[in-house]
């Protein structure tokens, strides 16, 4: 008898000289882009604000261009299958797609209504579907006592949560996962990471900061400018051989690369980060010093102070009781805290938009850059923008150029890019004297690695200038980079107000607020027992 | 009681007040209608006073209409007089006044249904029992969704006008605040709605297509009975008050 030769197992995902145009577009938004996923592997796909990945996960299913308009050439299969060959939502069985803004596109109206959904659209059996929804509960860590709780009363993060509840509820084998972790607490993206990448898993996820993840991922994806593949390998390959050009790409690199960059003659890259720490001399402490925490500004007079404020939304209860801080000029603080602390009602106490109901408010008056950019535009062109600040045409021009906004100036604002939107709306309220104090909530959402850098750059400029700076952030690592001083709100009051490295090394007072260190605890740590 | 009673027979028996209501040409009719309503959102439903007060404001604004009307212009509506006459012969009282209780009678009836009933309760009930499409079942869910939403969006466009303007934020905003905010509301709405329909085709619904549903309570015997004792009590409050004198 003879054995039968075993057919060859299909990708779970393959892109055959794709591209990718939207509608009214004059290129392409993607490719030619030539990869596969195979059954089984976690594919990291990295690139800079604009690379085309959204679009590109948004064709997995055929969602591009049948429900957004566009044209795609090249073949595209999933699970061997030509993805044409079935309409999107009939995909739902066989690939899941955790949307970047998840948290905002949720069906039902309970958290049980919310996880059933895609189980009642596949016609699972009514008898089964509690047993689903009680079972991917349990997976996400979500209590079984929220599960008539209203999707309205639950935080970002919780949402987040329900929303991966639905989607391992949905049981498809292909998974895409669009910026799973952005704007949610530390804590609650290290879980979802934990099962979007758990081993053997077939995945496809799109992160601006990959450092977090990199240890469960298989492999690497980085598009270029243009949406064409630049570098792809396993993750340490990548980074060690291609860092250089990811970085020109303007794509976030992880710590340890940013280092060996920084110090390639202090650092060794095939080493973890711990035995090149070990190995690295206490007398070039310095460099590393410099690679991870700003440059010191003097700081100058008092500008804000809250005394014992009570603070709570219009129409809202106080969230915070009883806080007293203060903010000099050129000082950077960042206000931490898990999702639904009280962070931006704080921001809006301290700069007097809102008046404490309890306590007092004193200083100069200050101006909030919401996470949505949008709310600060209302005018027809980012010229049209600047000039109603009131400057002369020559100031306009180099307030432009400044923020590096003179190639988009006759653009509607709505039209640019989540970076270039965040930089006009952060100089519509820098480049004018009326706002002392800039309280930047969530300044990092959807931007990129070049255009983190460059806002942490403008944020110490400002500071620099005289400005006293707040930043609202989940993002660990940005705090360490732009802070001197951190403070930390929990459970309705502040926690900790002091130098931003000491929160950063206390793992007890992070855990407890359900945020984790950053990356660069190592070495906050080395340096403090090195210097 | 009424919190925990199907939506549907609830539904169907506030509907049956209100068209009573709406038939019934008596003061004594609509006063003992807007009396049980209210203290049913009182004992049973347990709404504070205070917030059910709150609540009967813009009835008792749209009822103060037909009652200044009657009273002090003697300015009957042609319909309501004839109303009157054929029911009872005459007019014993302005029928202002009986119009104005009877906004007040209709709207806490739709009161006691809307604080009673879980919206998402409802709109399953509707796509269940009476095939209500499920992509409007689930656009309604999303308009629940967005209320809120759309309210944190409002307040941080005008926190950044504020900021523009360089004055501490408005407890209410004026009439032109307000219609300046109506585009980039709209705008955030019709964005959020398009997303939200790419997230519900990727999770599989699709008009037409055969779909199961997470099993809900079903109409009880208690539900039946509490319909029928509600209608039954409907027929006989009628009767008696349309009952010739003598």
């Amino acid at each position: 008898m003879t054995e039968t030769p075993a057919l060859p197992v299909p990708d779970a995902l393959s892109y055959d000289r794709v591209t990718l145009r939207h509608d009214g577009a004059i290129s392409d938004a993607v490719g030619p882009v030539s990869f596969a996923v195979e059954r089984g592997e976690r594919v990291l796909l990295l690139g800079a604000s604009g690379a085309g990945k959204s679009t590109l996960l948004h064709a997995a299913t055929g969602l591009f261009p049948r429900a957004i308009p566009g044209t795609r050439t090249g073949e595209l299969l999933l699970d061997g299958c030509p993805v044409d060959s079935r309409a999107p939502a009939d995909w739902a069985d066989t690939c899941g797609h955790l949307f970047q803004d998840a948290a905002l596109t949720l069906a039902g109206f309970t958290v049980r209504d919310e996880i059933a959904f895609a189980p009642e659209n596949q016609a699972v059996g009514s008898d089964r579907i509690p047993g689903i929804v009680a079972d991917s509960m349990i997976r996400a860590g979500i209590p079984q006592i929220w599960a008539n709780r209203r999707i309205t009363t639950l935080s970002g993060g919780e949402r987040q949560m329900v929303a991966l509840a639905a989607l391992l509820a949905q049981g498809a084998p292909v998974t895409l996962a669009d910026e799973p972790a952005a704007s949610i607490a530390p804590m609650v993206a290290r879980r979802m990471a934990d099962l979007l990448l758990a081993p053997g898993s077939t995945t496809i996820v799109v992160e601006h900061k990959p450092g977090p993840i990199l240890d469960r991922i298989d492999r690497c994806v980085a598009l270029g400018q243009g949406g064409r593949v630049i570098a792809e390998g396993a993750p340490r390959d990548m980074l060690r051989n291609h860092g250089v050009a990811l970085a020109q790409a303007g794509i976030a690199l992880p710590l340890a690369t940013r280092l060996y960059l920084a110090a390639p003659d202090l650092i060794d890259p095939h080493m973890t980060l711990q035995d090149a720490l070990a190995r690295f001399p206490s007398a070039q402490a310095r460099r590393l010093r410099d690679a991870v925490l700003p440059t010191p500004i003097l700081t100058g007079e008092i500008l804000a102070t809250l005394e014992g404020a009570d603070c709570a939304p219009p129409f809202g209860p106080v969230v915070l009781r009883d806080v007293s801080l203060s903010l000099r000029a050129g000082e950077v603080l960042a206000i931490l805290g898990p999702n639904g602390a009280g962070k931006s009602t704080l921001a809006a106490c301290l700069s007097g938009l809102i008046p404490p109901r309890a306590g007092r408010r004193t200083g100069v008056p200050g101006a909030v850059a919401f996470q949505n950019p949008e709310a600060h535009f209302n005018q027809g062109s980012v010229r049209a923008e600047i000039e109603g600040l009131g400057h002369a045409s020559e100031r306009v021009a180099q307030i432009l150029d400044l923020w590096g906004l003179e190639q988009v100036a006759e653009q509607h604002p709505f039209t640019l890019s989540q970076g270039q939107k965040r930089r006009l709306s952060l100089a519509l309220l820098a480049e004018t004297d009326r706002w002392p104090v800039l309280i930047l909530d969530e300044p990092t959402a959807g931007l990129d690695g070049a255009a983190e850098a460059a806002l942490g750059q403008r944020i110490r400029a400002l500071a620099h200038e005289g400005h006293g700076i707040a930043v609202i952030t989940h993002d660990m690592d940005f705090a360490v980079s732009v802070a001197d001083r951190a403070l930390l709100l929990n459970r309705g009051a502040v926690q900790f107000d002091g130098a931003c490295p000491e929160l950063m090394r206390d793992t007890a007072l992070l855990a407890g607020a359900g945020l984790l260190p950053p990356e660069s605890a190592l070495i906050l740590n080395w340096l403090e027992t090195a210097c | 009681m009424l919190k925990s009673a199907h939506p549907l027979p609830k539904l169907a028996l506030c509907l049956a007040w209100i068209v009573a209501s709406l038939i019934v040409f008596r003061l004594s009719f609509q006063i003992a209608l807007f009396a049980a309503a209210t203290l049913l959102l009182l004992f049973d439903a347990r709404i504070p006073l205070p917030r059910l007060l709150f609540l009967m404001v813009p009835f008792a604004l749209f009822g103060f209409g037909f009652f200044t009307t009657s009273v002090l212009f003697r300015a009957e509506s042609g319909f309501a007089v004839q109303m009157a006459q054929e029911q009872s012969g005459a007019t014993d009282v302005a029928p202002g006044l009986v119009l104005f209780f009877r906004v007040m009678a209709c709207g806490m009836t739709s009161a006691v249904f809307a604080l009673t009933t879980d919206p998402g309760q409802f709109v399953r009930a509707l796509m269940q029992y009476l095939r209500l499409p499920t992509s409007m079942v689930f656009a309604l869910m999303q308009a629940m969704h967005m209320v809120p939403d759309l309210r944190a969006e409002m307040l941080q466009l005008r926190m950044a006008r504020a900021i523009r303007l360089g004055r501490p934020l408005r407890r209410f905003p004026n009439p032109g605040e307000a219609l300046s905010l109506a585009i980039p509301l709209l705008a955030y709405a019709i964005r959020r709605a398009t997303r939200a329909a790419l997230s519900f085709e990727a999770r599989g619904l699709q008009p037409g297509r055969a779909r199961t549903n997470l099993p809900q309570p079903s109409i009880r015997r208690t539900d039946w009975a509490l319909f029928f004792f509600g209608f039954g009590v409907l027929i006989a409050t009628s009767t008696i008050i349309l009952m010739p004198a003598g």
